[in-house]
């Protein structure tokens, strides 16, 4: 735990509240750890983009690169005698196994088709929170053919995209029932290297700068000050100096730099008014500009921040960051990002692909979520969807191909972290990190140990009286 | 020479009425900061024990805290009332050092972050001078190595399996495997054209070409005036390439029954030549003219325009157009 790496010395008052010492006592400086990191995310670079294609080449795609392994699964779940049909293959009444892309129907999922048809004359769906509803449908598609689901199988759990292999038989009525089905689980993982002293990574995420409130700038300052070294005892600056990387999860600007008014109001009104972000931005920079003059950084774009909207985010141009940008501690990362630290593999995203399957699914908890596309291997299964995404042709990158060590999503309404195994006895560490804006939280993670601690920063306000800690209602 | 920053001290407090925090003493003075908190707790206590005790001080407790059967590290900024009562709701205490000194007692946080907010400011470029944490890879690059880094950047390998030609910054002829077809034709011309023109302009009439191949299907096709546009942008790039095959050419008629300029088509091959380097000279003065408020003209107005003047013209009222229909229509 990082509160005990830092703690002081046995014995020693604290150094701090006493006066200065003499002339010849130098003030202790640490050094940085320095970790071996190699960035792997190149599959979610684009370069040149082209949006002619259709979207159908996804889903094809990712049954072909899905199929070989849920059938392997298939046979490992149910024996190695299972049939496993292809869908126009079926034959009534008969016990096989099918592998295919789920599609959920859902009467609530908004539909631009009947948005725009005449006859239905509707007004727009306003955004709902959920758009699950009793009514919905599962359907699984294969190549050529689909056909609905039923029986034992929890509709509420999946959503579209996911590939699964479902076992059971085709009843008369043309619908298949569902006794058992099984999901790619995790990938293969390669061995992490143990290291001998702890090394610490901060998880960050919703930084929510430029915000219309400024509850979290102070924690925000504090928790640079604390990496940075400024903060705390010599035992505490001995211990941050152990924190060898920052990752900053998405979200660093805040929602309300998003302005709505640029589409609605005639461009001559909004001609000379600043766009939201540009100040904001620059906090953003002067802030990173403190961090990286003393840790390397790893910056994410999120849902709010000036980027492409489509999954996989391109990196943050660099030259919104003049400050920082000349630092070779700033690391500009696309979203989804994958980093290998010391030997420790970390993947994640700045939480869009988790808020999107909570709106069509009736998982609640962020890390269900999480660790519900660990199991069915694929970063962002409602893309393309419900969730923005690149037309990929050739290959879908959100397929995991590799076990991470290390799983995190960004901007959580709250601190959670698990640690599952794995069939081949796989270790992940799931981390959903919270958003700082709000719950002025962040995480370490220990890459010794992979474990995950909250940090929490708080500061006095006028409403308090007994305790110190600040209230999100400042 | 001890107790020089006391007196400092005693002037920022009380003359100047600043909130004196640890990092801002460190700054300002240029010390390290366990040195200035140091120095902030002993000119609190000297203060203290004088008598004059207007003073108020803010305190930094950090340590271990259990709160539901989860622990976490919590670091709070607590007045000095709260202080006794922060330290023992902690398991284990980690720091406990002096925040800041001020004269009047603070009702909320605040102003302790405006407080060091200017002073960080100011001092950007070595801000971690003073702390306690060096970081070796923490160098600034020079601006030479910073130009290098952008060129590095700005031109990602070429995703072989898109039909896309190279960047014109990077190669006057495509590397990457050729596409087949038509689509090589495009993508070879267009490259060592390209030289001079930005590089998203082409991007997105080369990205056009397939819209236009592929609707070519339908005699009559229904487009709408936005496809129908581009494809006229396409069908007008297209046209300046001397390796503009008959094959890709008759392909647009069906398509663009309002443009003319496509019967023109015929014989350009030392037309084009010319073409080329009358709109090369032509396109110098357009950044000047077109300016980013510039609403693009709709197509139907576009074509009335076009009608009665030549080639080289038309290729000169599309390039500003080009340009912000990119900025329109392509930005993602």
């Amino acid at each position: 735990m990082f509160s005990e790496v830092s703690a002081p010395q046995e014995g020693s008052c604290s150094l701090l509240l006493c006066r200065p010492g003499s002339e010849d006592q130098e003030p202790s400086v640490f050094d940085r750890v320095k970790p071996a990191y190699s960035p792997c995310s190149e599959r979610f670079k684009l370069g040149e983009r082209s949006f002619n294609r259709q979207y159908a080449h996804i889903y094809a795609t990712r049954l072909m690169q899905m199929s070989p392994l849920l059938t392997e699964r298939a046979q490992q779940k149910w024996g190695a005698d299972v049939r496993i049909r292809k869908l126009c293959d079926l034959q009534m009444g008969e016990q096989c196994c099918i592998v295919g892309t789920l599609f959920k129907h859902m009467e609530l999922q908004p539909s631009i088709l009947k948005e725009i048809s005449e006859e239905h004359n509707l007004l727009p769906q306003p955004p709902r929170t959920r758009y699950i509803s009793e009514s919905d449908e599962l359907i699984l598609e294969d190549e050529l053919q689909r056909i609905k689901l039923e029986g034992n199988i929890d509709v509420d759990k999946f959503v579209t995209g996911s590939v699964i292999a479902i076992y059971g038989a085709e009843k008369n009525d043309g619908k298949f029932t569902v006794d058992d089905f099984c999901t790619a689980d995790l990938p293969p993982q390669a061995p992490r290297t143990t290291l001998s002293s702890d090394r610490f990574v901060l998880l960050l995420s919703g930084l929510g700068l430029g915000g219309s409130h400024a509850d979290s700038m102070l924690a925000l300052q504090l928790l640079v000050d604390m990496v940075t070294g400024h903060l705390g005892d010599q035992g505490e600056q001995s211990g941050a100096s152990t924190i060898s990387r920052v990752l900053l999860a998405g979200n660093l600007l805040s929602q309300s730099t998003q302005d709505k008014d640029a589409s609605t109001k005639a461009k001559y009104l909004t001609k000379k008014t600043q766009a939201g972000t540009v100040d904001a931005m620059r906090l953003l920079d002067e802030m990173l500009m403190q961090l990286v003059s003393s840790v390397p950084v790893d910056v994410m774009p999120g849902q709010y921040d000036p980027t492409n909207y489509t999954l996989p985010q391109q990196p943050l141009h660099h030259c919104m960051f003049p400050l920082s940008s000349s630092y070779p501690t700033l690391q500009l990362a696309s979203n989804p990002h994958q980093a290998t630290l010391d030997g420790v593999r970390i993947l994640g995203t700045s939480g869009q692909n988790v808020k999107d399957i909570q709106k069509y699914s009736s998982m609640d908890s962020h890390l269900e979520i999480l660790e519900n596309t660990l199991r069915l291997r694929h970063l962002a299964p409602t893309a393309p969807d419900t969730l923005g995404c690149y037309p990929f042709y050739l290959k879908d990158p959100f397929i995991l191909e590799e076990c991470p060590h290390v799983y995190f999503s960004g901007n959580a309404p709250s601190y959670q972290a698990k640690r599952i195994t794995g069939a081949e006895g796989q270790e992940v560490l799931l981390v959903a990190i919270p958003e700082f804006s709000s719950t002025q939280t962040a995480c370490l993670v220990n890459l010794r140990t992979l474990e995950c601690e909250p940090i929490r920063f708080s500061s006095f306000s006028a409403g308090d009286d007994e305790e110190s800690e600040m209230n999100i209602s400042h | 020479m001890d107790d020089l920053y006391l007196d400092n001290i005693d002037e920022f407090v009380n003359d100047q009425n600043k909130i004196v925090t640890y990092k801002w003493l460190s700054l300002t003075l240029g010390v390290h900061v366990n040195l200035a908190k140091q120095m902030l707790y002993h000119y609190l206590d000297q203060k203290r024990k004088e008598g004059s005790a207007r003073l108020h001080a803010t305190y930094l407790v950090s340590g271990k805290f259990v709160e539901n059967g989860t622990t976490s590290h919590k670091v709070s900024v607590v007045r000095e009332d709260q202080l006794e009562d922060a330290k023992s709701k902690m398991s284990l205490t980690v720091s406990v050092h002096v925040y800041s000194v001020q004269k009047a007692v603070l009702k909320d946080s605040g102003p302790l972050y405006s407080a060091d907010y200017d002073a960080v400011k100011e001092n950007l470029r070595n801000c971690s001078r003073y702390s306690a944490i060096r970081c070796a890879d923490a160098v600034p690059r020079s601006s030479a190595e910073v130009q290098q880094a952008c060129e590095t950047t700005q031109a990602p390998p070429p995703e072989t399996e898109q039909i896309k030609a190279n960047h014109s910054n990077l190669a006057s002829k495509p590397t990457s495997k050729q596409p087949k077809g038509i689509m090589g034709m495009f993508a070879n011309k267009n490259v060592s054209k390209n030289q001079d023109s930005s590089k998203e302009i082409k991007l997105e009439q080369k990205e056009v070409t397939p819209v236009v191949e592929t609707s070519k299907t339908k005699p009559a096709p229904k487009t709408n005036p936005v496809t129908n546009f581009f494809a006229k942008q396409a069908a007008s790039k297209y046209f300046n390439n001397p390796i503009s095959h008959t094959v890709g050419r008759t392909r647009y008629f069906p398509l663009d029954s309002k443009t003319k300029r496509l019967e023109h088509s015929d014989s350009e091959e030392e037309k084009n030549e010319s073409r080329r380097k009358k709109r090369r000279r032509i396109k110098k003065p357009e950044p000047d003219s077109s300016d980013d408020e510039v609403i693009p003209d709709s197509p139907p107005q576009l074509q009335e325009k076009r009608d009665p003047s030549p080639s080289p013209e038309i290729q000169v009222k599309k390039e500003p157009v080009a340009v912000s229909h990119s900025d329109v229509s392509f930005h993602i």
